[in-house]
């Protein structure tokens, strides 16, 4: 079951779930709306490999924003930091956001129950568009669990978003 | 918790943690195979991709196979590949979702287009849609994506579809294919 926005509302009253900082005008009727951080990170070299460590460039995202440009993966924080250990997130892109052709994450929307962090969002574009700090860019859902709740500490945990591909790591088990 | 009746019982369209979908591979609710318990995530279990690989060819009009040696295969942006999971995975009692995991997203890969839902009772490997925004090395036999499970609403409707018990990537089987670039 997904909730609505008051029931959103209501769990992060019980302390269920993290939405910081909070604001009653972006709950919308099952999701709340989050926002971009300034932070990037962008790949060093155009040709990237899952088993070895891609080295990045860290900048900020200026005031009067960024060109996106497609065939680059931009990874950048939510300006929220948000996570629950009683529902389990999953991100969307806004339709406003959508309707630009701007992916705000590559088929991986799934949030971990208990990740409770700034998220780190995969951007791609189909055609060049301008970003901006702190704009409204994607929407969070939350979903009951059926069954006991273990948390995640993968990779990922403690670590200050945007993070790069771990991916590495899996290939050394 | 993990036991209790799921038809009724108002706990409809929800996500099954790591030890509900434990359970329900005891029970034969969810198939994996191989299974491993070490991949499975809170929500989720992490798939791996099999050894064989497609390419689209605009010269031939069709997908045609690629060689995926264990040094890998670099993936081109623009391109489409179909790969598929290593596991069969399926559920009659369950719905499916595949996901992509963030490691793989953080580099661009996409592991489906816009189709994400596993039909309850189809059981196969799945196919893969492969895209990369840049261009990116992958390795058979990796960790590539996710598939969460959903306890579903109402009586349910055992699949039939045309891609039931897969095995490898399948390229689509609508009598229309890709046009010519």
């Amino acid at each position: 079951m997904i909730l609505t926005g008051s029931a959103i509302v209501q769990a992060r009253k019980n302390g269920a779930l993290v939405i910081e900082p909070f604001e009653s005008a972006n709950i919308g009727p099952n999701s709340y709306d989050f926002r971009l951080g300034n932070r990037c990170k962008t790949y060093r070299s155009s040709i990237l490999d899952t088993h070895k460590m891609n080295e990045v460039d860290e900048f900020i995202i200026p005031e009067d924003g960024l060109v996106l440009c497609p065939r680059k993966i931009y990874l950048v924080n939510t300006l929220e930091t948000m996570g629950s250990t009683e529902y389990v997130p999953i991100i969307k892109g806004r339709s406003s956001i959508g309707r630009l052709g701007l992916f705000i994450n590559i088929t991986a929307d799934l949030i971990d129950i208990g990740s409770i962090n700034q998220w780190t969002l995969q951007l791609h574009c189909v055609a060049p568009v301008r970003i901006y700090p702190g704009m409204l860019i994607g929407q969070v859902t939350f979903w009951k669990v059926h069954g006991r709740v273990e948390f995640y500490n993968g990779k990922y945990s403690r670590k200050p978003s945007p993070v790069e591909s771990l991916a590495f790591l899996d290939a050394n088990v | 918790m993990d036991n209790e009746p799921l038809y009724g019982s108002g706990s409809f369209l929800m996500i099954l943690s790591k030890s509900a979908i434990l359970a329900a591979v005891d029970a034969g609710d969810i198939n994996i195979d191989p299974f491993d318990p070490q991949a499975l995530n809170p929500n989720s279990y992490n798939f791996r991709l099999g050894p064989q690989l497609l390419e689209w060819s605009a010269a031939q009009h069709e997908f045609v196979p690629v060689a995926f040696p264990g040094t890998g295969f670099l993936l081109h942006a623009d391109r489409l590949y179909l790969g598929s999971t290593l596991e069969y995975i399926g559920s009659r009692r369950y719905a499916m979702l595949l996901l992509g995991r963030s490691s793989i997203g953080r580099l661009g890969l996409f592991v489906n287009i816009s189709a994400d839902l596993g039909h309850t009772g189809s059981l196969g490997q799945w196919t893969l849609e492969l895209r990369v925004v840049q261009p990116l090395r992958i390795y058979p036999g990796q960790n590539v994506g996710q598939i969460s499970f959903w306890v579903t609403s109402g009586v349910p409707h055992s699949y039939a579809g045309r891609y039931k018990f897969d095995v490898g990537p399948l390229p689509s089987k609508h009598n229309f294919s890709l046009e010519r670039q």
